[in-house]
């Protein structure tokens, strides 16, 4: 032993010391006290919620937060692809049939549907707006879907629709967040971020929740739709890009060799274990881990997340666009980072929002783009993943937040220039396929008009519940400890759509 | 007929009655063993054994009465109506040597005594109404749960034992089984049942209309006929429906379920037994249901060192799943590690790795696979020729292999086979009705869909144009 460590251990010696000092006699029978209290009250609380299964533990392992774990039931689903239509598509011109409605077009409002309402813009009394589609039965299931979607409606045989979602939030960002992180307030954790918590991701060398945007902008929530909330902030969305770099700044510097980038991470990484050993914080072995990661996907994201390699009629039947950003390349990426194992990949496609106040996002203008830029991406990705035998364990979610009134916009009194409808918490339609969802069936139904919700009503704790359920959690029992209680996605509500399930 | 029933009602006021000499003498006893520190308790402790003393031969002769009427089981109502007169009668010797000022010497050893035959008396009187093992069942998962289990294969189950005697256990028991038997009637053996109560049969087979048991569960549940009494937990309308059915095709206690005749109504109820209809588990029909020994640690710690990702279907499940994403480079020499695992690998994933039809050799070893993804590999249909005795094999994705159509249709002989993924494979474009027709139970899934690329497709609908 050399002199050093001699003195390093009489160091250690001395500090320890130091700490067994300040623990006296009253810290200890204080300590015990509390602890024995702590103990008997634990048993007398788990004696009242008559459940006595245990909570599922998941096993945080802060050097390796993200290799695969088991889930507590046997999954149908091991990823989940969510397109989320940000700013919330129109039922009436996609799934919600509605000819009732378009005998009443032009109309004033009955009184009744707008005593003791809320709209974010509607004022006043509005008119009623019939359908600005026309529909017809497709498939077997003879699911109803509009003329705006040709592609879609010829898969709509794998399909689950869900006609009778509610929402209690009538804005886009409250709405979003609580349907992709169960709180409309900001700082829970999303449901991306929940799943890779609980399973992992196979592909080491891959971020486990990838997060595509597309339609130019960001969704109302911002960044905290696919944040991390109070988990492991390793757990977050890994933002990446279909245009250029898939990752910004994955390529080394001109002038910086591999060897050097290793080098460096290196020497980054002792820090950091350094830091660690002094402070005991599990983030700083997430952010080791996380720099690992990131050296390994300098080699292997650039080639995984590079769309240019698929054959051309694969972007023929996607429709892409090289070289853009856009909702085709997008959904074409998710497939590809499915099929290398990634765990869950966000869409976000921002445009939506069918207000009327001007041609881009008027119904029967800006609206007919947008559907038209997603209709041949979604066909072809359900498509694609089921002849890559991917569909039967991919859960595909394609969602807005809210849905739009049967009444047209006015905003102060006055028609909107253009066609619109305004938010609406009371009935929207959104549709899950694969990952164990049962094929051509439709759940719930909607009032003549499409108004309110009249049987087989869900929400967006349903909604979770359900995707929990098909990757094998129970989304009761999936918890984080948290602020001294148990947190989960579903917070207090959801129960699991069996409906819809296979 | 009155004295009888002033008898009957007097009897009742036992379980209540009891708690008093219960509480009343336990606090004598222990005033008692503490008088030494407390000298002011010293004057109250006799008071308190005198009341003790009378409430105590009042519940002996309460409690007699109750026994008359012979609810309950005989052996354990003679322990307590034994231990009950000899704790009264110890009570009562205590408050003498009180009175008679004998007590300093005795007192002591007399207090804990009497503590002791309280608990005693009081543990065998618990028993006796909430049942033997009333204490115990909250340690025990299954006996707390109040859900119907799930149950593998409903169809194979015997219904009796698999369905009706679990909800007569959870429901029915407590007042109709070993230690009680309310209205004289059985319900925990099969001659019992068949004997019925003091009414007569509870059952008469094949008619569940006429049956006394199932009349009473259906009655309202403000009915004083109603069963289970409106304070006990009550049957499920499933539960009543599977009885009502037992009962209905003869209440047979050893045929299964797929030999008695299934009305439409009946099946969705026997689905939901089957799938669990309280727990949110979701069944796989690709993992048996049969448990298996854990795997040996070091042969799963030799792949995941290699970097093949290793992990069990679900918690507390010894099946794995193994993928090897990430060592797809390897894993011609690496599938040899697997070997050990045959017992509980069911899902493998090969998808692009550098796996060779001679490497497939080991995979035919692995017996329990279900699930087999070999696609994007250098397979041909040499290698497929491996995969024939692997008898639990349900899906089998072969997509981007040069398999052909004669390799394929050799996999006929594969019993559980369901999907085969052939998509971007060398199977002749002229072979697929006779390959379709060659596997009747199996999808074959060809690929190749297509979505054409319409005219509004690649173009905008721009304000002008809606004007027009």
């Amino acid at each position: 032993m050399t002199k050093k460590d001699l003195i390093d251990q009489r160091l250690v010696r001395e500090a320890e010391q130091m700490v067994m000092r300040t623990h006296t006699r009253r810290h200890f029978l204080k300590e015990s006290a509390m602890g024995l209290g702590a103990l008997a009250m634990g048993s007398l609380l788990g004696g009242c919620g008559g459940k006595t299964k245990a909570a599922h533990s998941v096993v945080f392992d802060p050097a390796h937060p993200l290799l695969p774990k088991a889930p507590p039931f046997i999954g149908k689903a091991k990823s989940v692809i969510f397109l989320h239509m940000a700013g919330a598509p129109s039922q009436f011109e996609l799934f919600d049939y509605k000819p009732e409605l378009a005998k009443m077009d032009g109309q004033d409002c009955p009184p009744s549907f707008l005593e003791g309402k809320h709209f974010a813009f509607i004022t006043g009394v509005p008119k009623m707006l019939g359908p600005q589609a026309t529909f017809a039965r497709h498939g077997q299931s003879g699911a109803w879907v509009s003329e705006h979607l040709p592609h879609f409606s010829e898969v709509v045989d794998e399909v689950s629709f869900l006609k009778a979602v509610t929402t209690d939030q009538f804005n886009h960002a409250p709405a979003q967040l609580l349907v992709h992180t169960g709180s409309p307030r900001l700082g829970r954790p999303s449901i991306g971020s929940w799943v890779t918590y609980g399973l992992g991701t196979e592909n080491q060398n891959l971020p486990g929740f990838v997060v595509l945007t597309s339609g130019g902008s960001f969704p109302d929530a911002g960044k905290s739709v696919w944040g991390s909330g109070f988990l492991p902030s390793v757990y977050q969305g890994v933002q990446c890009r279909s245009e250029g770099d898939p990752v910004l700044f994955i390529k080394d510097p001109d002038g910086m060799s591999r060897d050097l980038r290793k080098a460096s991470i290196e020497a980054v990484n002792k820090a950091n274990m350094q830091e660690y050993k002094d402070y005991n914080d599990p983030e700083i072995l997430s952010r080791i881990s996380q720099y690992e990661m990131a050296y390994r996907m300098q080699i292997t994201a650039p080639d995984v997340m590079n769309i240019n390699d698929e054959p051309p009629y694969i972007h023929e039947m996607y429709g892409t666009k090289p070289g853009k950003a856009c909702f085709a390349n997008n959904v074409l990426l998710a497939r590809k980072l499915v099929e290398k194992g990634v765990r869950f990949v966000q869409l976000f496609d921002w445009g939506w929002d069918a207000h009327g106040d001007n041609a881009s996002n008027a119904l029967n203008i800006g609206i007919i783009n947008k559907y038209r830029s997603v209709d041949k991406p979604v066909t072809a990705l359900l498509l694609d993943l089921k002849q890559r035998g991917l569909l039967d364990e991919t859960l595909v979610v394609w969602a807005g937040e809210f849905g739009r009134t049967p009444m047209m916009e006015n905003r102060n009194g006055a028609q909107n220039p253009f066609k619109g409808r305004d938010h609406h918490t009371e009935a929207f339609t959104i549709w899950m396929a694969g990952g164990g969802i049962k094929k051509g069936h439709t759940h719930g139904e909607t009032d003549e008009i499409g108004y309110t919700a009249v049987s087989g009503k869900v929400d967006a704790f349903d909604i979770q519940a359900t995707i929990l359920n098909q990757l094998g959690f129970d989304h009761e029992q999936f918890t984080y400890p948290y602020q001294g209680r148990p947190f989960r996605l579903t917070d207090v509500g959801g129960k699991v759509i069996r409906e819809i399930i296979a | 007929m009155t004295i009888l029933a002033i008898v009957e009602v007097l009897g009742r006021f036992h379980p209540v009655l009891v708690h008093l000499p219960i509480g009343i003498l336990l606090v004598a006893c222990l005033f008692q063993l503490f008088v030494k520190r407390f000298p002011l308790l010293r004057p109250s402790v006799p008071v308190l054994l005198f009341w003790g003393m009378l409430a105590a031969v009042a519940s002996c002769i309460t409690g007699y009465l109750l026994s008359l009427s012979g609810d309950y089981d005989a052996v354990l109502t003679r322990r307590h109506q034994w231990l009950g007169i000899i704790t009264a009668a110890a009570a009562f010797l205590f408050y003498m040597l009180h009175r008679l000022s004998l007590a300093s010497r005795y007192a002591n050893p007399m207090a804990a005594g009497v503590i002791a035959l309280i608990m005693v008396t009081g543990h065998l009187g618990g028993s006796l109404t909430h049942g033997t093992d009333y204490l115990t069942a909250g340690m025990d998962d299954a006996g707390a749960d109040q859900t119907m289990k799930p149950i593998p294969n409903i169809q194979e189950a015997v219904l009796y034992t698999a369905v009706v005697q679990p909800i007569l256990q959870r429901k029915c028991y407590s007042c109709h089984g070993s230690s009680k038997q309310k209205g004289k009637l059985r319900l925990d053996e099969e001659n019992y049942i068949l004997k019925g109560g003091k009414d007569g049969k509870a059952i008469e087979s094949g008619k569940p209309d006429e049956s006394a048991m199932i009349k009473r569960l259906l009655l309202p549940l403000n009915d004083d006929d109603h069963m289970p009494p409106k304070e006990k937990p009550q049957l499920t309308p499933n539960e009543v429906a599977v009885l009502n059915w037992w009962v209905s095709t003869g209440n047979s206690f050893t045929k299964k379920v797929k030999e008695l005749p299934q009305t439409d109504k009946i099946k969705p109820v026997l689905a939901a037994l089957q799938s669990g209809s309280g727990g949110n588990v979701a069944k796989s029909a690709d993992v048996p249901d049969a448990a298996v020994s854990a795997a040996s640690e070091d042969a799963v710690n030799k792949l995941k060192d290699a970097g093949v990702m290793v992990v069990p279907v679900a918690h507390e499940k010894n099946y794995l799943s193994v993928n090897f994403v990430t060592a797809g480079n390897q894993a011609r020499q690496l599938v040899k590690l697997l070997e050990p695992l045959k017992k509980q690998l069911v899902w493998l994933r090969l998808d692009g790795s550098d796996i060779d039809d001679a490497a497939l050799a080991a995979i035919a070893k692995l017996e329990g696979l279900t699930r087999l993804y070999l696609s994007n590999t250098a397979i041909t249909d040499a290698g497929l020729q491996h995969l024939k005795p692997l008898k639990q094999l349900q899906v089998l994705n072969l997509v981007g292999t040069k398999v052909t159509d004669k390799g394929v249709a050799e996999l006929k002989t594969m019993p559980a086979l369901r999907a085969i993924y052939l998509y971007k494979t060398n199977i002749n474009r002229n072979a697929w009705v006779q390959l379709k027709r060659a596997f009747p139970k199996t999808i074959l899934d060809s690929g190749g869909y297509n979505v054409p690329t319409l005219v509004t497709d690649t173009t905008l609908v721009t304000a002008d144009q809606q004007k027009k």
